[in-house]
C-alpha cells in the first residue's frame, strides 16, 4: 500500500522536503514507517523520541495501523502561543 | 456555547474584537488575553516570530479542545480565539482570546486551561527571525 508523509516546521529542513511517499505491506503499522524513513532521513533519527505523529489530523501512537491512502503527518513539539 | 476560530496572517486589532463582543444578560464576566511577541527567544535577540501550522490538523484540534471545554465548563457562553500566522514582529499580538461565563472563575480558569492544551496539541510552531 502507498503512504503518504507530510513534514511540518524544521522536520522539513532534516527531510529537505515537504512530503514523501512509502509503499509499505498491508497491515503496517506506524512504527513500521517510522524504521524505513529513519533509514531514508537519517536526520529524523536524533528526533525520534519527541517526533510527533498524526494519521489525518488526528494524533496516533506507534502501534496504529495503517490503511491504503493513509496521509501521515511528523512534527517536532508543539509551540502555538 | 458559541465558538469563534481565526487563523490568519492577518494582524490582530484588539479594540475591533473587544468592540464585538457579544454577550447576553445572563453572563458577568469576559476574560481577555493577548499574548504578544518577546524579545527574546531562549535569550537570544530575535525581531519576529514566523508561525507555521498544519491548518486543517490545527482547526480539528481546536475544535476538540472547544469540546472538552464546553464539557468541563458547560455555562461558558462563549470562546472567541485568534491566531497569527506568518511573520509576528517583536510587540505585536500572536494569539488573542476572549471567554465570555456568567462569572469569572469559570472564564479564567477556562481561558487558562484552552491556552495549556492549545501549547500540547494544536499544531503550530514558531520560527525566532533575527
Amino acid at each position: 500500500m502507498i503512504i503518504r508523509i507530510q513534514f511540518w516546521s524544521y522536520f522539513k529542513d532534516l527531510t529537505g522536503c515537504a512530503e514523501a511517499t512509502e509503499e509499505l505491506p498491508l497491515g503496517a503499522t506506524i512504527d513500521q514507517l517510522l524504521q524505513r524513513l529513519h533509514v531514508r532521513f537519517p536526520k529524523l533519527v536524533a528526533m525520534k523520541n519527541s517526533t510527533l505523529i498524526a494519521v489525518g489530523v488526528e494524533y496516533q501512537n506507534r502501534s496504529h495501523v495503517l490503511r491504503e491512502g493513509d496521509t501521515v503527518s511528523l512534527f517536532p513539539p508543539v509551540q502555538g502561543g | 456555547m458559541r465558538r469563534e476560530l481565526t487563523l490568519s496572517t492577518a494582524p490582530i486589532h484588539e479594540a475591533t474584537l473587544v468592540a464585538a463582543r457579544k454577550m447576553s444578560a445572563g453572563m458577568g464576566a469576559a476574560v481577555y488575553f493577548t499574548g504578544v511577541v518577546r524579545g527574546t527567544e531562549e535569550s537570544q535577540t530575535i525581531a519576529a516570530i514566523d508561525y507555521e501550522t498544519f491548518r486543517e490538523m490545527a482547526e480539528h484540534q481546536f475544535h476538540k479542545l472547544f469540546d472538552e471545554m464546553e464539557r468541563r465548563w458547560p455555562t461558558i457562553e462563549s470562546a472567541r480565539l485568534v491566531h497569527r500566522l506568518g511573520v509576528v514582529r517583536v510587540n505585536e499580538p500572536s494569539l488573542w482570546l476572549e471567554i465570555i461565563a456568567p462569572h469569572r472563575p469559570e472564564a479564567f480558569a477556562a481561558a487558562q486551561w484552552l491556552i495549556d492544551e492549545m501549547k500540547r496539541t494544536v499544531p503550530i510552531w514558531k520560527r525566532p527571525q533575527p
